[in-house]
């Protein structure tokens, strides 16, 4: 009886959910193994997409975007929050100041770096000539080899203060007996961080970096207004590929079934993750 | 729960929503760009007057993203009754089911700039009517040419001599002659597809079943595009340039020569009123003619237009020789309409003369897809990733590969 109040209660969001998701999902499911006109086509959606080098460049490109993001954001994050929970005058003027790439819409701030990396108006190149540090121009969006590095600092920019102030809050969190027991014991400030802290924010790390996997896996924002994936798809990631061949080639079909694949192999990496970060929680302790 | 109030609710809402699309009757909603606003909205004034039983409900669009937000319009199926759309949208809208056809619109089809007529129309039937076309031409400043000491009155005519004068202009150190290699792919397609047509290749053959881009014909052309950027005659951002780009980098002084259309000149002249502008025609290889990609916009009634016979017959009032004169941008698909004294300003005269040489670009459902491929190739050689023949060898064999399909 009481189960079913509770079904009752939670019915309406269940309805809401069923719409919003199950359902394109599975019409997504539906399309990618049918045409334009609705007929059967079995696989031939997938044969189509997987046969260009250009999937495979975007599945590469992807795997690079989204470790480098993750890795530096991760590793800046953290060690901003560890200097963030340190006394010092002004700190929480500069806890503030810290979050504002996290606060600016993600347009404007692509838009800028854009702006600003632009080989000939460029601030960057302007700054760099003038002072004679290069001879000329540097293609920071146009090199081949520099322009997903320069991207992946953006992305790195632009999260990093989330990292930050997550594993902020899950510092204030560790009691203050910890370290005063560890200093008695002779600890320094790189034993706190490596024994106390890293452990203590543990958790929140785990679910930071869930999240920045999945947000990196989705991205297009900074990629799609600053070099819409290109020069020659050196930027091209997966979700980009998607969106141009749904809504710039209008093949909708194929689209799906570059969505099918690319969820398939999401839910794996997630899935793999989950169960690694949750599988040793005694490591910690 | 009682079940009377839930009905009520139903019926209220059903209710509700007839009524919303009951007063849709009389009113057409359209879609028109930006920089036709002040002179759309003095056509709709007219159009009321003159037929009180119908409300022209204006729309405001901008082109960044208009392509998607016009095909989510399409397949939401809350469509607006007319959009514009430019020429090559239409045959992807024509095979997908979401425009109607309007033979039975169109008046004096005879009037219309034949090119127009053919890129609007597939399986027989005409899909759109067109409006305003447009061609590219190149946009020179009179200055810098004769910073770098040539004679600013004697313009290149063939491929050698505008490879000769933007040789000489980079010397003075000016880009010569700036080509695009970023931005919308489209931007690209405009400016280097005509090489490749003036040399007698394409980019898929007449009947759009093989891939021919990397035939000689079309990859001399493509090495000739690509070369003013290796050769250091485009600017250093050519890679992420369009043609918006490029226009900053003319206004700039940056930039000697590029190519565009008319809508160019009013911006430049606001933006730098001193620069003393010229225009001549695309140059051609040495004993071919010239080509370029005819451009320009097209009026579409969508499949699921609320009311599409009130919309037709605002169609034909916009369609009137004098009203497509008044309203276009650049130039009017209308033969007559060529006539107004707003066409024979002398700046234009060069941007009129290679009208003629303007064709459509080939229709197939992969276009887009096509013109990616191509477009990736040239980048890959403005890196440096690959030379010209190895480029041009994979994006034919990508482009078959969804001819193809």
């Amino acid at each position: 009886m009481n189960n079913r109040v509770g079904l009752y209660f939670a019915l309406p969001a269940l309805i809401v959910l069923f719409m919003l998701i199950a359902y394109p999902v599975a019409y997504t499911g539906l399309l990618s193994v049918t045409d334009k006109t609705g007929a059967w086509v079995g696989g031939s959606n997938f044969a189509a997409m997987l046969k260009p080098k250009v999937t495979t460049q975007a599945f590469v490109n992807t795997l690079w975007w989204v470790g480098g993001s993750i890795v530096f954001q991760v590793i800046l994050g953290t060690a901003a929050a560890v200097l963030l929970n340190q006394n010092f005058w002004g700190r929480a003027a500069i806890r503030s100041i810290t979050l504002i790439p996290w606060v600016v819409p993600g347009i404007v701030a692509a838009t800028t770096w854009a702006w600003m990396f632009h080989t000939e108006f460029g601030i960057i190149n302007y700054m760099m000539t003038s002072t004679h540090l290069v001879a000329k121009p540097v293609g920071w969006l146009t090199e081949p080899n520099l322009v997903l590095p320069v991207l992946i600092a953006i992305n790195v920019w632009k999260l990093f203060p989330f990292v930050a102030i997550m594993v902020l809050a899950g510092l204030q969190s560790i009691p203050n007996d910890l370290y005063e027991a560890a200093r008695v014991d002779g600890a320094n400030f790189w034993h706190e961080v490596w024994h106390i802290m890293l452990p203590g924010v543990r958790p929140v790390l785990t679910a930071v970096t869930l999240l920045l996997v999945i947000w990196a896996l989705n991205s297009i924002t900074i990629i799609y207004a600053i070099t819409r994936g290109g020069p020659a798809n050196k930027t091209l990631i997966t979700p980009i590929q998607i969106f141009r061949q749904a809504f710039e080639s209008f093949s909708f079909n194929q689209a799906a079934a570059l969505s099918v694949m690319f969820f398939a192999v999401v839910i794996v990496i997630v899935f793999i993750y989950i169960r690694v970060s949750s599988a040793e929680p005694g490591v910690a302790r | 729960m009682n079940t009377l109030p839930r009905t009520a609710m139903l019926a209220l809402a059903v209710s509700t929503l007839t009524l919303t699309t009951a007063a849709y009757a009389g009113e057409v909603v359209w879609w028109t760009p930006n920089w036709g606003e002040a002179r759309a909205k003095e056509l709709v004034e007219k159009f009321q007057a003159a037929n009180p039983g119908i409300t022209i409900k204006m729309e405001v669009t901008v082109s960044d993203g208009l392509p998607a937000r016009v095909l989510t319009a399409l397949q939401s199926g809350a469509a607006p009754d007319i959009i514009e759309v430019q020429h090559g949208w239409v045959n992807g809208y024509a095979q997908n089911d979401l425009v109607i056809p309007l033979d039975d619109t169109i008046q004096d089809a005879n009037d219309y700039t034949k090119a127009a007529l053919d890129y609007v129309s597939w399986g027989g039937k005409l899909w759109a009517i067109p409006y305003r076309i447009e061609t590219h031409a190149i946009i020179y400043n009179k200055g810098l040419w004769k910073a770098a000491g040539l004679d600013p009155e004697k313009v290149p005519q063939t491929w050698a001599e505008l490879v000769d004068d933007a040789a000489k202009i980079a010397a003075s150190g000016v880009s010569g002659f700036a080509i695009t290699g970023g931005g919308e792919v489209g931007n690209t397609i405009f400016r280097s597809l005509p090489f490749i047509w003036m040399n007698g290749g394409g980019i898929v053959s007449d009947d759009v079943k093989t891939a021919i881009v990397n035939q000689p014909a079309a990859v001399e052309a493509v090495k000739f595009y690509t070369d003013f950027y290796k050769n250091g005659q485009s600017p250093a951002s050519t890679l992420q340039n369009d043609g918006a780009a490029n226009r900053k980098l003319f206004i700039a002084q940056q930039v000697a020569a590029y190519q565009s259309g008319q809508f160019d000149v009013p911006s430049i002249l606001k933006e730098a009123p001193s620069t003393e502008i010229g225009v001549f025609a695309i140059p051609h290889p040495e004993g071919k003619n010239t080509a370029a990609i005819l451009g320009g916009w097209s009026y579409v009634i969508p499949k699921d237009a609320k009311n599409p016979g009130d919309a037709k017959t605002f169609l034909q009032f916009l369609s009137t020789s004098e009203n497509q004169a008044f309203f276009t941008d650049t130039f009017p698909a209308r033969i007559s309409s060529m006539d107004a004294d707003r066409f024979k300003d002398p700046i234009l005269s060069v941007f009129k003369s290679m009208l003629p040489y303007g064709r459509p670009v080939p229709i197939h459902k992969n276009w887009v897809q096509i013109t990616q491929a191509y477009f990736d190739g040239i980048q890959r050689i403005l890196t440096g990733d690959q030379d010209v023949q190895a480029a041009m060898d994979q994006a034919n064999e990508e482009i078959q590969a969804l001819l193809d399909q």
